[in-house]
């Protein structure tokens, strides 16, 4: 079973430019926020030190550019993620509307091993500012076809809910990590067909 | 050549090959997928030849009109090629073709998908990956008709055995010679022993040996020039057949002309910009002036000016009165063009979803572009407006490439300093001239450069490249952003002014900006490699870099990398070609390029110049 010591958790930031990626990564991390953050080029992360269900994990949390072309660099980026985090902009609805090219683009250039168990969580950002144009609702409704995404609705500028958000996106890469390593400790030695021994995984997650 | 039209026959074939490296006529032809032949000529005196051909031939593709470009070592080819034939010269090649005895050894790599020619003389002639499956059975079949045998030291490496009379002949004269030699260490004797008994297998054994006799002792190198050649030409195969791939190096690799420093000088004043101008306002000698804003930069009151000529807009030899008149017909074209996006009725942006995008992230990324600057600092600024406005033209400038972000990080300074909107955007698109293909939307332009980097900084830094290599990062990601906005979020705006302006005079070299990512990353191994740092730790320790490097320190290192290149013995047309110095043909032995190759006008002019002003600095 998976070890005691201490874990590292690589989260991945994707959605449109100017979503809040970088300044929901700098309000989870360092309790700031700035309207001056430039447009992110390439890519970069910060660490931050939580303890989740009792357990000492580090967040990596990657930071990338959010305009389409630069996401053939992505694969570089993505590898060894254990959670991706979807962000689009409750005022701007082609970010919402992008958010299906996210998720699939990431799974083509991460390659997950269980590609329909890898968890996502999506934030809705900006919920600061008016107009909304895309309602919780209609964002509850595509979270619920995507095998029940977790959502929250966000706002870096005022850290509301930013910390709640980053909490259930700190569980999700655990578990994930939790069954990749009941995978590995148990395959070599025989495969089996029953889930019994995974206590992690939402549904069957064997890939036989 | 007259070999197409002789009979033929194929002996054997395999698809799906990709060729990876060839000589540089075949530029256009590099990770093409083809197909691998040998073949047989009834009646010719070069029998065998292996034999690529891409699967899809899209250039110049007269079936009647066959050209055979042959891959050999004979040495009057390389002329033709000291004549800087640009890489898409009108001869198109079609076939790559080797003459079986022009393979002096190959290797495979890459767990035999990957197979590599040497022709001997420390180049190799070619390089193919095996897409589908591996090269083993061509291998066997290769050395079911050459005579091979592998390297000792590299199970992976054959090599190839032609006239074996004739070359174990030749080695045994040169080294029955070497015995006039003053008390020779007793290792030279022992092979020399062994050399008659057992030629090649003792040549294999201590080539490493006589590596360092050689080049340890110049001062009891009493040969005459026939055996040194003879002598240097087997040790560099050696180590070049040794330096390739995924394996270590472990045969001595040759060494790089000692770094000089070549100190920077002062920025170009009003008063040498003045005194450069001729009577109607010409700029008469274009290229020192060009070399002295590449060694000193340009004094920040009179960059103003001088930006425009870097920056393209006023050709170096106009007058006064041309410029006037320029300056009216640009500012027309400007605003005819802004009229165009400020025109646009609202119906006509919904129904261009294209044009909306951008505008949206133009807007979005003006609101953000050095917003701690004084000049775009504070709500309704007016220079964002200009910004923006400038940006958008540009959409209307350029349809093809229309924003990328990057693009208002790079005409930031630019406003910043000429504070006139036509102007600024006339320099911005000089600039985005000679950086567009950064913006590339298949991002070809920043791979080529993350590659071309790759490759410069193993020649300058083999260790630490394999060291990169083998921590994930040989891709050279973590410089994507030094790259794509030259170094904008790294330095201080006049750091990155000074830096800009250097690079714009397009000396001393193409690609100078890459030789200045290999200064940095030199001046970083010891920090990257004693900590043992990953693809993470890596990433982070560049992009912490930002606000920390010396532009004038890097700037000397870089010229000094760009020397040592230039002079090294065993400078590859790959790396020429990346830096725009004359192709001298890849089959050419190194000796030869020293001696034949005219140094280039500009490069005299270069060494003229800096000598001057060095008279003057000091």
């Amino acid at each position: 079973m998976a070890s005691r010591k201490k874990v590292l958790l690589k989260v991945i930031i994707l959605g449109d430019s100017s979503v809040g990626k970088t300044s929901l990564m700098n309000q989870y991390v360092n309790r700031k926020f700035s309207n001056q953050y430039k447009a992110t080029i390439g890519a970069d992360f910060l660490t931050k030190e939580v303890t989740v269900d009792d357990r000492s994990v580090t967040m990596q949390i990657w930071d990338t550019a959010g305009q389409e072309r630069f996401q053939s660099l992505g694969v570089a980026f993505y590898r060894g993620a254990d959670c991706c985090v979807l962000v689009f902009d409750v005022t701007a609805p082609n970010t919402f509307k992008s958010l299906d090219s996210w998720r699939d683009e990431f799974l083509i250039q991460a390659s997950p091993r269980e590609p329909e168990n890898f968890p996502f969580v999506l934030l809705g950002n900006k919920v600061d500012l008016e107009p909304r144009a895309i309602s919780s609702k209609r964002a509850q409704q595509w979270c619920q076809m995507k095998n029940n995404i977790p959502y929250f609705e966000t706002s870096a500028k005022e850290g509301l809910n930013v910390e709640q958000a980053f909490l259930a996106i700190a569980k999700n890469a655990l578990a994930q990590q939790n069954s990749t390593v009941d995978l590995y400790n148990e395959f070599p030695d025989q495969i089996k067909l029953t889930n019994t021994n995974k206590p992690n995984s939402n549904g069957d997650s064997c890939a036989c | 050549m007259g070999d197409s039209l002789t009979e033929c026959m194929e002996i054997f074939s395999q698809d799906g090959v990709q060729l990876k490296t060839a000589q540089a006529s075949f530029v256009n032809y590099l990770n093409l997928v083809g197909t691998l032949y040998i073949t047989e000529y009834a009646n010719s005196n070069c029998r065998r030849c292996l034999e690529w051909k891409p699967n899809d031939v899209t250039v110049d593709s007269d079936v009647q009109d066959q050209e055979w470009a042959v891959v050999n070592t004979v040495q009057k080819r390389s002329r033709t090629y000291s004549e800087s034939l640009p890489p898409d010269s009108t001869i198109k090649p079609k076939l790559l073709k080797v003459n079986f005895v022009d393979i002096k050894s190959f290797k495979t790599s890459n767990k035999n998908r990957q197979l590599t020619l040497f022709d001997g003389k420390s180049e190799i002639m070619c390089c193919f990956m095996f897409q589908h499956g591996n090269c083993d059975y061509l291998i066997t079949v290769l050395r079911g008709m050459l005579k091979t045998i592998p390297a000792k030291r590299d199970k992976h490496l054959f090599i190839v055995i032609h006239d074996e009379s004739l070359e174990a002949a030749q080695l045994d004269k040169s080294f029955a010679e070497l015995n006039i030699f003053q008390d020779p260490p007793p290792t030279l004797w022992k092979l020399v022993k062994s050399f008659h008994d057992r030629p090649y297998e003792t040549t294999l054994e201590t080539f490493a040996k006589v590596t360092d006799y050689v080049y340890r002792s110049p001062e009891q190198r009493d040969i005459d020039d026939d055996q040194r050649e003879l002598l240097h030409r087997s040790l560099t195969e050696y180590a070049s057949s040794h330096s390739q791939g995924d394996y270590e190096v472990i045969a001595k690799v040759p060494e790089l002309p000692e770094r000089k420093d070549y100190p920077r000088g002062r920025p170009l004043s009003a008063e040498q910009w003045k005194n450069l101008q001729n009577h109607e306002g010409k700029i008469e000698d274009v290229e020192q002036i060009k070399l002295m804003i590449f060694r000193g930069g340009v004094a920040p009151n009179l960059r103003y000016e001088v930006w425009k000529y870097l920056l393209d807009y006023f050709p170096w030899n106009s007058t006064q009165a041309e410029r006037q008149k320029l300056l009216c017909e640009k500012n027309d074209e400007y605003y005819n063009m802004k009229l165009q996006w400020k025109r646009m009725t609202k119906v006509q942006e919904d129904n261009f979803s294209d044009y909306r995008e951008r505008k949206n992230l133009i807007e979005k990324d003006v609101n953000r572009t050095d917003r701690t600057m004084d000049f775009y600092a504070g709500d309704n600024n007016p220079n964002l407006q200009l910004l923006y406005d400038i940006l958008m033209t540009y959409i209307m400038y350029n349809f093809d490439l229309g924003y990328v972000q990057g693009m208002s990080d790079l005409l930031s300074p630019i406003l910043h300093l000429l504070k006139n909107e036509v102007d600024a955007f006339w320099c911005f698109v000089g600039f985005m001239n000679k950086i567009s293909s950064n913006f590339d939307i298949d991002q070809a332009g920043m791979k080529e450069q993350l590659q071309n980097l790759h490759t410069l900084l193993g020649f300058i830094e083999p260790q630490l490249v394999n060291y990169l290599d083998k921590h994930d990062s040989g891709n050279m990601f973590f410089c994507f952003r030094w790259l794509l906005v030259w170094f904008k979020r790294e330095l201080s705006y006049d750091d990155v002014m000074r830096l800009w302006e250097v690079l714009w005079t397009g000396l001393p070299c193409e690609n100078f900006h890459l030789l200045v990512c290999v200064a940095i990353l030199e001046t970083e191994k010891q920090a990257l490699m004693e900590n043992n740092y990953g693809f993470t730790e890596i990433l982070k320790h560049i992009n912490d870099l930002c606000g920390k490097l010396d532009v004038a320190a890097v700037l000397v290192k870089a010229e000094g990398i760009f020397h040592q290149i230039k002079e090294a013995e065993h400078l590859t047309d790959n790396i020429r070609m990346i830096l725009g110095l004359p192709l001298v043909g890849v089959q050419q032995c190194p000796e030869e390029i020293l001696s034949t190759s005219p140094d280039s006008p500009d490069e005299d002019l270069y060494e003229r110049v800096y000598d001057s002003m060095q008279h003057v600095m000091t």
